[in-house]
């Protein structure tokens, strides 16, 4: 303990958050939490308001996201406290450290069916890492720093910390104590490092399968370095995309429902898979029982609860990336595996030829990737785009590609863009967005006005709900029920009305020259590009099925 | 069906047991007895769980593990930290 004063509970919050070096924050203010807000008002953390809560949450998961710093968000009790849930559940599923604080009623009235009040403790159970409701003042501070610690340690998440009203406005001793340690100790780390060992040298055609844990374990360069060493193939998951470099002779691109051919059949005719920071999700492996069939499995992982959850391990590593994979490097005698996975990435490359006078959202997503500045952070909504932009755009960081990848929610990018361009003011930033998506949080361009946040949108329209549209074509007969929205709004109206520029294309000739000048554009900027409703994304690998039995555009 | 009992040393916070339960029913398994020892000397809860589920236990035991307010987890005398893998 340094030094000792009076302080309310709302001010300890914000003093906490500075030792936890948080400079921003992103809420909305009510009733039970004003007092919180009244103290904002005297504090140096800057405060994003949002225009929902939802908004606010998914800003501060994208901030997070982009920085590898916790994103902090705010919001009343009640109505509040429930928008942010969705935001919570997205970075439960994608594992990104987040705090949210909400204002609860006072104490004497919690259980009383008090205006405003809800149980947000028993909502947080299913969408957060932790959560702690704050019964005494003198907790607060330990509590908030148990909250930044959970959030970041081990496989990192959510926390949710409730606060009463009367909790903000007790005054308190505050002793400026550095965090401690958490009191919850780190499951011993246990390696099968000789099987895997074993594994990797006798294996005639190994692949490493890369997940969103390597961004998140902050191993890039480790994965990078073991890569130069053993010159191994490699693919990704969608949240695993830019840990690899997009360069590497043998990287063949994602995995899984709409992974590449390439990528798909390699890990199909594998015999031994490195799964390092990640889970074998359904989206990644089809039919588990006919995943990479003939492939042991070497597991890294952080996360005990992983191992053998889908897939057995016939070798575990637990614990830090950063240690573990320099320990398995070593040179690998493949060549003709590594050349029959180049000869497949040369063959089944993509095709960029589209019939016809309009725009093919692969071709300008693969446009925007090449003339976007290195470094710029690009966003998804949830969709058609979504995947093609996956497919089509390269990043050289997974801090460069946010998309909600377990959770797939829509509403996503535009909010997550605000909070990636708040975290890096001097990166580029670009959501790609649908026309469905777009509207689940159009209300926050009114954020991207208020703070004149050089965001930039590229709404690929197909004045539909492009991926339903194209399952309800596929596998239910055609029968298009409610999918249709002719009846959008006028895009460029609506930016224009936020003050942010807007342009709509609707000809292949006209792409270049519109993102020249969108990227060139100093402020916001919305780029509306109509596409074929008819467009599909190819390949896909139906439900249930082995990644390898893949659709293709015939 | 598989009957398991696991025996869990916990922080004794107000919210412990309702994250215990959700993450016992998330998982697939039904409770089918619960005991509860507080201690005496320390903040600690220990606590006796009978489950019941097609899955296997070691998955339960590694979710529970996990939680920020639990300690340990000892399947039938089991202990749960030296046999991953
Ligand atoms: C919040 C939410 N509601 C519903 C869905 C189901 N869903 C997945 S993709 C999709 C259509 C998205 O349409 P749009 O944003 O226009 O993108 P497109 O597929 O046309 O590129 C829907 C409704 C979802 N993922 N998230």
């Amino acid at each position: 303990m340094v030094s000792e004063k009076k302080e309310t509970g709302g001010s300890v919050l914000f003093k906490v958050m500075q030792q936890h070096g948080v400079e921003h924050v992103f809420g909305y203010p009510g009733g039970a939490i004003m007092p919180i807000y009244d103290a904002l008002y005297d504090s140096n953390i800057q405060h994003f308001l949002c225009r929902h809560e939802q908004g606010a949450a998914f800003s501060a998961v994208g901030y997070a996201r982009a920085s590898g710093k916790v994103g902090v968000c705010l919001a009343t009790s009640g109505p509040g406290a429930t928008n942010l849930i969705t935001g919570l559940a997205d970075a439960l599923a994608d594992s990104i450290p987040v705090v949210a604080i909400t204002g609860q009623v006072p104490m004497v009235a919690m259980g009383s069916d008090a205006f405003q009040e809800v149980d947000i403790f028993g909502l947080s159970l299913a969408c957060t890492k932790h959560s702690f409701q704050v019964r005494d003042v003198n907790d607060l501070a330990k509590t908030l720093h148990q909250a930044f610690a959970i959030a970041l340690e081990g496989r990192q998440g959510p926390v949710l910390v409730d606060i009463p009203k009367d909790i903000q406005t007790a005054e308190v001793e505050f002793a400026v104590a550095l965090a401690s340690n958490l009191a919850k100790k780190e499951a011993a780390p246990s390696a099968n490092l000789g099987t895997a060992l074993t594994l990797l040298s006798q294996a005639k055609s190994p692949i490493l399968y890369v997940g969103g844990g390597v961004g998140m374990a902050e191993a890039v360069p480790e994965l990078r370095e073991f890569m130069a060493a053993t010159n191994i193939p490699s693919v990704a998951t969608l949240k695993g995309l830019g840990a690899v470099n997009p360069e590497h002779e043998f990287y063949l691109g994602m995995l899984g429902m709409h992974g590449t051919k390439a990528a798909n059949i390699a890990v199909q005719q594998s015999d031994l898979l490195i799964a390092v920071g990640a889970r074998f999700d359904d989206r990644v492996t089809g039919k588990l029982a006919e995943f990479a069939p003939n492939a042991k499995v070497i597991h890294l992982e952080i996360d005990r609860a992983e191992i053998n959850k889908r897939r057995f391990a016939d070798a575990a590593i637990l614990g830090d990336l950063k240690i573990n994979l320099p320990a398995l490097t070593m040179s690998l005698d493949i060549d003709s595996w590594r050349q029959h996975c180049s000869v497949m990435k040369h063959d089944f490359a993509w095709d960029y030829n589209h019939p016809g006078e309009t725009i093919f959202a692969p071709a300008v997503l693969k446009e925007v990737s090449d003339l976007m500045p290195k470094n710029t952070v690009v966003t998804t909504d949830v969709g058609q785009h979504q995947m093609w932009a996956a497919q089509h755009m390269s990043f050289n960081d997974p801090s460069n590609f946010l998309t909600s990848g377990s959770m797939g929610t829509m509403g996503f990018g535009v909010p997550a863009a605000i909070g990636a361009q708040i975290s890096r003011p001097d990166d580029t930033v670009i959501a790609v967005s649908g026309d469905g998506s777009f509207m689940m949080n159009v209300q926050e361009l009114s954020t991207i006005k208020r703070f004149q946040l050089p965001v930039k949108i590229v709404l690929i329209d197909n004045e539909k709900l492009g991926m339903v549209r194209q399952w309800q074509d596929l596998f239910f007969n055609g029968r298009l029920s409610e999918t249709d929205l002719a009846d959008n709004p006028d895009f460029v109206m609506l930016a224009n009305a936020f003050d942010i520029k807007a342009k709509k294309i609707t000809k292949k000739e006209e792409v270049t020259q519109a993102i020249e000048e969108m990227l060139a554009h100093q402020g916001p900027y919305l780029l509306q590009v109509k596409i074929d409703a008819a467009d599909n994304v190819w390949p896909l690998v139906p439900p249930n099925t082995a990644n390898h039995k893949m659709m293709e555009n015939r | 069906m598989n009957q398991h009992t696991l025996r869990i040393t916990a922080h004794n916070q107000p919210t412990v047991l309702e994250r215990l339960l959700q993450v016992t029913r998330y998982r697939g398994f039904s409770v089918t007895g619960m005991t509860m020892f507080p201690s005496n000397e320390s903040n600690l809860l220990d606590i006796e769980l009978s489950v019941s589920s097609e899955h296997s236990i070691e998955h339960l035991n590694h979710q529970l593990s996990k939680l920020f307010d639990i300690n340990d987890v000892v399947i039938d005398g089991k202990s749960s930290q030296q046999n991953s893998a």
